[in-house]
């Protein structure tokens, strides 16, 4: 049913290629560019239309030809950035282009001058005073002209930026909605209207058009709330309907499988986006965190140098750089790129975050708090800055004082074991043994990451000398270490073998622990208990056989003591 | 997309990636107020002013260069309170700079003296005015030229903001704008004249800043009106919180300041004290870390000063998040950072922090009920060792508590109190002052001297505030305050001056609100005035709701007063099962004044069953109980029990013995009740003695009859001042009997009729007379 719905709405991609062109020059005219590259990406992955079948340009009014030559001559203005004198020649015009250009015009130049001032500012006390002072005159004059109801798509969507820089939050999501409305294909205005959706509830309650472009935003929101597997589900269906080629939807899925840490189907993604589009770099500094947590040396060299030639003034280009430094272990360098990020975008999360990381790993740890507290700053919701800080508390041996910001971020990550894992190591610093295991079991309970968890319950068992309970998670440990299939490098398989051996050579089941105690053998570090044991083994054994074997063993046979765990089948076990 | 929108936030202030939490280091930035500072020390060196007016001018300086920011309206009436001539012209030099032209801004910046030329002025380089000016000079020769421009464009503002609404009183400027330099000469002239005899002013900077910060202003405030701002809010909420900003009030204003500052991390401490109001404990201790967050970047600056960095914020950081846990009551979380706060310190061997340390484990170990005193003893030892006089202190206070109530001797606890007094004062410790009063008054009020408890009460609540800088607080409304108030309103409870109470408790209301931290202080003291009052007059379901309420407090107090409501209703059996159960709990929390009470309670239930002699005792072992811990006044309340039963008994002759040892301190200082009790008990006593039955067997002797019937008045006067209509029937009673032994008829008769009018009154039948103490 749903697929069906799906292919009638898509099914006509040739209307939906002549609306995407029919926008682009809408918004190429207007100067709304970065709208203008999403619908050109979108066209581009769809077929090409024969001649006939392009569509034609709007019709030219009255207005339009009065206005054309001012309109041309601010536009080249405005192309070069020079706003006020764009908006000087278009003083007056009456056409919905032109007078567009000419608010757009002013709110741009008002933004560029409250950058520049913000840089000689008269010291401290200006430093938050500083705003576009043309944001309230607009809101003047467009409010008025949206009560006459003469505002168009392009303007309504102003409207709301502009209403959002004056932190007017619930106008402006208001007269998002309405530019929608008037001009769905607009995709910058579906983005404004992205950023002020904090939560399902409200995008629930938002009335959308019924239009393609929808389920991008929906996908997109998705995404942007953590609903992963909503998000995925919703670009495989754009994928299927028709928009397989688009590079936009394959870094979003990309995006989506980095959030839920799928690395391996990320990394893949990524490859296929590098090879269809090879002079990319949006996206490209989470490609190279990939490449960062796998300790891919050669391919993060070789994307970072593919960046700086492409073009090095690049937020991304600087985090790939840092990332790769980091790697070869280079901090003082990877601080220094992380900076020059924030340099050309200080609200860039990522930068602030993974800056914190390496002054963390320079043992800075004043500097990597107030990196982290710049990156909450920026998003209250960045987990790995709580992380971070959390982190660095523990470094500096303060397991009560982290217990807090790995709260917060458990609270931010529900389901994340690294988390979990952090919490109950500090409670264990603590000796709150009840709440480390709790924690502990949890972390395995939502999928362990690092297969640590379990491990850490089974020694945190053995020091309470809760024998059963340790060796049931040793042996859940065996299990998921070998379930994992590839060797990790911390694991610690002997240590748990060992254990188990003593354990049931303690609790006389002898052929368990001859069976532990050879799988100890393999392994260097316990070798020589393993032979240990199996001497001891052999030992009483011959003790239980030689003296009165057929006096005890019909008893001991059916007094085998029962343990809540199955006795395993080492063999499958192919360490 | 939205990123092309995104303001580019560059700050300037960033070096090495990493923005230095405190910008403000370069505190002289120049602003309109700081040119008209200029303009006016640029006046005073320039112009020839008399000698009064000069003097006046010169301690004005100071503040100006300290203060926070003025508005031009603000410094020209302060300036003109002083010199109204050197106002007029600094004026006129504004007004020369903002009507005029950028080049009169720089012609005056140019025209200022350097303090490296001028070396006979008082602008000399190393002066405090010379080194202003420096400071201006090159903080102005710094500026670029787009902030030249702004500087002046501001200034402009600053000028004709002023002259938009002119107050009233003031010379309007641009009326005399025609006028040349010449005419203003003789024009100030004659206000020189009439100025010269008027009072010196003090301080005519305070008036004018209370004034502005009354009314919390919008916009971002500047670096020092800043600081002054959250000094004076965090000061109120230490010792008058009434008087500070509504707690949303001041959230906002926090708000408001940390958006245009976020790297102020004071604004964040405040946060946390003013969360900590209202009981939020995810915003404090959000707001705490956060400052903490903050003050390790700060302290890191400072590392000129030995391994005193960060590590030394770090160490406070935990042990602040210890005392957050400890006000919430956490006592185990408290317990784990506390640990966490001593294992830093020691590791870097911070005496004066594991100090602290030390205070705040033996505080907790009070706090979970568990004896603490050689932790305390250890840690006052510790601090006089290091030094720490408050620590030291602060320890004897919490011994001399602890003393008291396991029954020290009183002298040694009130020489320690004496010697940490005059410690006190020689630091001037006003806050440790206030609490040694109170306690003061707590521990004699404890002993049963409610005189001596009255005069100290009266002492701290006399005392003036001692702090250096007292935003305009007189007095200060700290718990000692709250404590000593509560004391007074009992004091005139048991003397029956209710309409005295009532303003007591009507003054704790304003002065601590029902959402402060103290306010359940006061709670409990009105409920249980209330509770007595309504008992006294015999109106038990009255009291009665109010031991909910009382337990909701105070959950000892309210198992207590439950017991008393029941056993005045006869219910005795409940009564018993809650006076035994809370003996047992008394005796384990070694609530000794708790422990006497019940046991004078079990007492009186034993009477109601006529078990006069399993009374005793338990009577005898209050008294010893008592005696042991100088609690006089439930000692005198013991021994008019024991003479009770002893009447009851059948040995009149002892009980009156008996009597006389307690009737003294009881009138001295019982409360009323009370001595209306011991007089009618003496009066029984006496007529027993005298040999009164009641129907009037053998001869009495007439001696102690005639006694016999003042005391009776007298304890008729008592009663009849609490309103305690079922003891005054009694009385009239007895008074009757008396007089128809002695053969006058006529009183006889009245008090026959006082008696028959309350008893139709009273309506509940009365209880046997001999039955109520």
């Amino acid at each position: 049913m749903k697929m069906a719905a799906l292919c009638s709405e898509f099914g006509n991609l040739v209307d939906i290629k002549k609306q995407l062109i029919s926008v682009i020059s809408l918004c190429k005219e207007r100067g709304l560019l970065h709208s203008a590259k999403w619908a050109s990406e979108l066209a581009f992955a769809l077929d090409p239309l024969p001649k006939d079948e392009l569509p034609s340009s709007p019709p030219f009014t009255e207005d339009d030809a009065q206005d054309l030559d001012a309109l041309t001559l601010a536009k080249s203005y405005f192309d070069l950035k020079e706003y006020d004198r764009a908006a000087y020649f278009l003083k007056g015009c009456c056409s919905q282009k032109a007078y567009f250009l000419y608010m757009y015009s002013r709110y741009l130049s008002g933004e560029k001058k409250k950058d520049d001032e913000t840089v000689d500012s008269l010291g401290p006390l200006e430093k938050g005073q500083v705003r576009n002072e043309a944001l309230r005159e607009l809101r003047v004059e467009l409010s008025k002209k949206h009560t006459a109801g003469e505002l168009d798509g392009f303007t309504l969507y102003l409207y709301g930026v502009v209403l959002r820089k004056l932190d007017l939050l619930k106008e402006a999501v208001d007269v998002f909605v309405e530019a929608i409305h008037a001009l769905p294909l607009h995709w910058g205005a579906w983005l404004e209207l992205s950023n002020l959706v904090t939560n399902i509830e409200m995008l629930k309650s938002l009335s959308l058009p019924d239009c393609w472009i929808k389920d991008f935003f929906m996908a997109h929101m998705y995404t942007e709330l953590q609903m992963i597997k909503e998000a995925l589900q919703k670009y495989q269906n754009l994928i299927e309907a028709g928009f397989s080629k688009s590079t936009y939807i394959i870094s979003q899925i990309a995006v989506a499988y980095h959030n839920i840490r799928d690395i391996d189907q990320a990394l893949a993604l990524f490859n296929e986006l590098r090879e269809q589009d090879p002079y990319r770099i949006d996206n490209m500094d989470t490609f190279s965190n990939l490449l960062y947590v796998k300790s891919m040396k050669p391919e993060l060299s070789y994307l970072a140098h593919n960046l700086v030639e492409i073009d090095k003034y690049r937020v991304e280009t600087c985090c790939v750089i840092g990332n790769y430094y980091s790697l070869r272990s280079q901090h003082e360098k990877a601080a220094l790129y992380f900076q020059r990020a924030l340099k050309l975008n200080p609200r860039c999360l990522g930068a602030w975050t993974l800056m914190g990381h390496e002054y963390m790993e320079m043992k800075n740890t004043s500097a990597a708090i107030q990196a982290y507290r710049h990156a909450i700053e920026v998003n209250k919701r960045d987990y790995r800055a709580w992380y971070g800080l959390g982190q660095t508390y523990e470094i500096l041996k303060m397991p009560f004082y982290c217990l807090y910001y790995y709260r917060k971020a458990h609270q931010l990550r529900p389901n994340d074991s690294r988390m979990l894992v952090a919490l109950g190591e500090s409670y264990e610093k603590l000796s709150q043994q009840v709440e480390a295991k709790k924690c502990y079991w949890r972390a395995f309970s939502v999928g362990d990451v690092e297969k640590m968890a379990l491990l850490k319950l089974a020694k945190l068992h053995e020091q309470l000398t809760e024998s059963d309970d340790a060796a049931q998670c040793y042996m859940l440990y065996i299990q998921d270490i070998f379930s994992c299939g590839e060797q990790l490098e911390h694991a610690e398989v002997s240590t748990a073998l060992r254990y188990l051996g003593q354990y049931y050579f303690k609790s006389k089941l002898y052929d368990e622990a001859s069976l532990c105690a050879q799988r100890c053998c393999d392994y260097n570090d316990a070798r020589e208990e393993g032979k240990a044991l199996l001497r001891q083994i052999s030992q009483v054994r011959d003790q239980i056989e030689t003296p009165s074997a057929d006096l005890f063993a019909p008893l001991s046979n059916n007094n085998t003591p029962v343990r809540r765990v199955s006795p395993l089948n080492l063999i499958t076990f192919t360490p | 997309m939205a990123s092309v929108h995104e303001s580019l936030y560059f700050n300037p202030m960033m070096t090495n990636g990493v923005v230095h939490a405190n910008v403000f280091g370069i505190k002289d930035w120049v602003t309109p107020y700081k040119i008209s500072v200029l303009a006016l020390l640029y006046e005073m060196t320039a112009s020839k002013t008399t000698l009064p007016e000069r003097r006046r001018l010169n301690k004005l300086i100071l503040p100006l260069q300290q203060g926070p920011d003025l508005t031009l309206g603000q410094f020209l009436q302060t300036v003109e309170e002083c010199c109204p001539q050197t106002a007029y012209a600094v004026k006129l030099r504004l007004h020369e700079m903002a009507d005029g032209e950028l080049k009169d801004m720089e012609y005056f910046f140019s025209t200022l003296p350097t303090p490296f030329t001028a070396f006979d002025s008082e602008a000399y380089k190393t002066s405090v005015v010379g080194l202003f000016m420096r400071h201006m000079l090159l903080a102005y020769n710094k500026l670029s030229f787009s902030q030249v421009y702004k500087l002046y464009r501001s200034l402009q503002h600053y000028y004709h903001s002023h002259y938009a609404k002119p107050t009233d009183g003031q010379v309007s400027l641009p009326a005399l704008v025609a006028d040349d330099s010449d005419m203003d000469l003789t024009s100030t002239e004659d206000t020189v004249v009439d100025k010269v005899d008027k009072e010196e002013m003090d301080t005519p900077l305070h008036e004018s800043e209370l004034r502005s910060e009354n009314t919390p202003s919008r916009g971002p405030l500047s670096q020092k009106q800043a600081e002054y701002f959250l000094a004076r809010q965090a000061y109120l909420l230490k010792n008058d919180e009434n008087k500070a900003l509504k707690p949303a009030a001041l959230q906002e204003e926090l708000n408001n300041m940390l958006k245009f500052n976020p790297d102020f991390a004071e604004a964040h401490y405040l946060n946390y004290l003013n969360s900590m109001r209202v009981q939020d404990i995810f915003l404090s201790a959000h707001s705490l870390l956060h400052y903490f967050d903050r003050l390790i970047l700060s302290g890191n600056e400072g590392k000129s000063n030995g391994d005193e960095g960060y590590g030394r914020s770090l160490r406070y950081a935990a042990l602040n998040l210890a005392s957050l846990h400890c006000r919430f009551g956490h006592y185990h979380q408290a317990d784990l950072a506390l640990q966490e706060a001593i294992r830093i310190a020691q590791e870097s061997n911070d005496h004066v922090c594991l100090q602290h340390c030390l205070s705040w484990l033996y505080t907790l170990e009070q706090m979970k009920g568990s004896d603490s005193t050689v932790l305390t003893e250890d840690s006052v030892k510790m601090a006089a060792h290091f030094c720490l006089p408050y620590l030291a202190s602060l320890g004897i206070q919490s011994l001399v508590q602890q003393g008291a109530t396991q029954g020290k001797t009183a002298h040694k606890l009130m020489d320690a109190l004496k010697d940490t007094d005059i410690l006190h004062w020689k630091h001037s410790l006003s806050e440790l002052i206030e609490i040694s009063l109170a306690q003061t008054t707590s521990i004699w009020r404890m002993y049963g001297k409610s005189t001596m408890a009255l005069q100290q009460a009266q002492l701290l609540l006399n005392i003036s505030s001692l702090e250096p800088v007292n935003f305009g607080v007189q007095q200060n409304n700290t718990e000692a305050f709250a404590v000593a108030l509560c004391h007074l309103a009992e004091l005139h409870a048991e003397q029956g001056l209710y309409s005295a109470v009532s303003e007591i408790i009507q003054h704790l209301k304003e002065q601590f609100p029902p959402h402060t931290q103290h306010a359940k202080l006061w709670m409990l003291c009105d409920l249980q005035i209330q509770f007595e009052r309504h008992m006294n007059e015999g109106k038990y379901h009255l009291a009665e709701p109010l031991v909910t309420a009382i337990s909701a407090l105070n959950k000892t107090e309210g198992l207590y007063r439950k017991a008393q409501v029941l056993k005045a209703l006869n219910r005795s059996t409940e009564a018993y099962n809650i006076l035994q159960q809370l003996q047992v709990h008394c005796e384990k929390t070694k609530c000794t004044e708790m422990v006497i009470r019940v046991m004078l309670s079990t007492a009186e239930l034993h009477w109601e069953s006529s078990g006069f002699s399993t009374a005793l005792p338990l009577l005898l072992q209050a008294l010893a109980l008592a005696r042991q811990h100088h609690l006089q006044s439930l000692a005198s309340e013991a021994i008019l029990h024991l003479a009770f039963t002893q009447l009851m008994l059948g040995v009149p002759e002892q009980a009156l013995n008996v009597l006389h040892e307690a009737i003294e301190p009881v009138l001295a200082h019982g409360a009323v009740m009370d001595k209306g009790r011991a007089m009618l008990l003496a009066a029984r006593c006496q007529m027993a003695v005298a040999g009164f039955r009641p129907n009037r067997q053998g001869q009495a002797d007439l001696r102690l009859a005639v006694l016999a019937v003042d005391t009776l008045n007298e304890a008729a006067a008592y009663f009849s001042k609490l309103n305690c209509k079922e003891r005054l029937r009694d009385v009239h009673y007895q008074q009757a009997q008396l007089h128809h032994a002695l053969g006058q008829t006529l009183q006889r008769n009245k008090s026959a009729m006082l008696f028959r009018l309350l008893d139709q009154e009273l309506q509940s039948p009365a209880p046997p007379v001999s039955m109520q103490l």
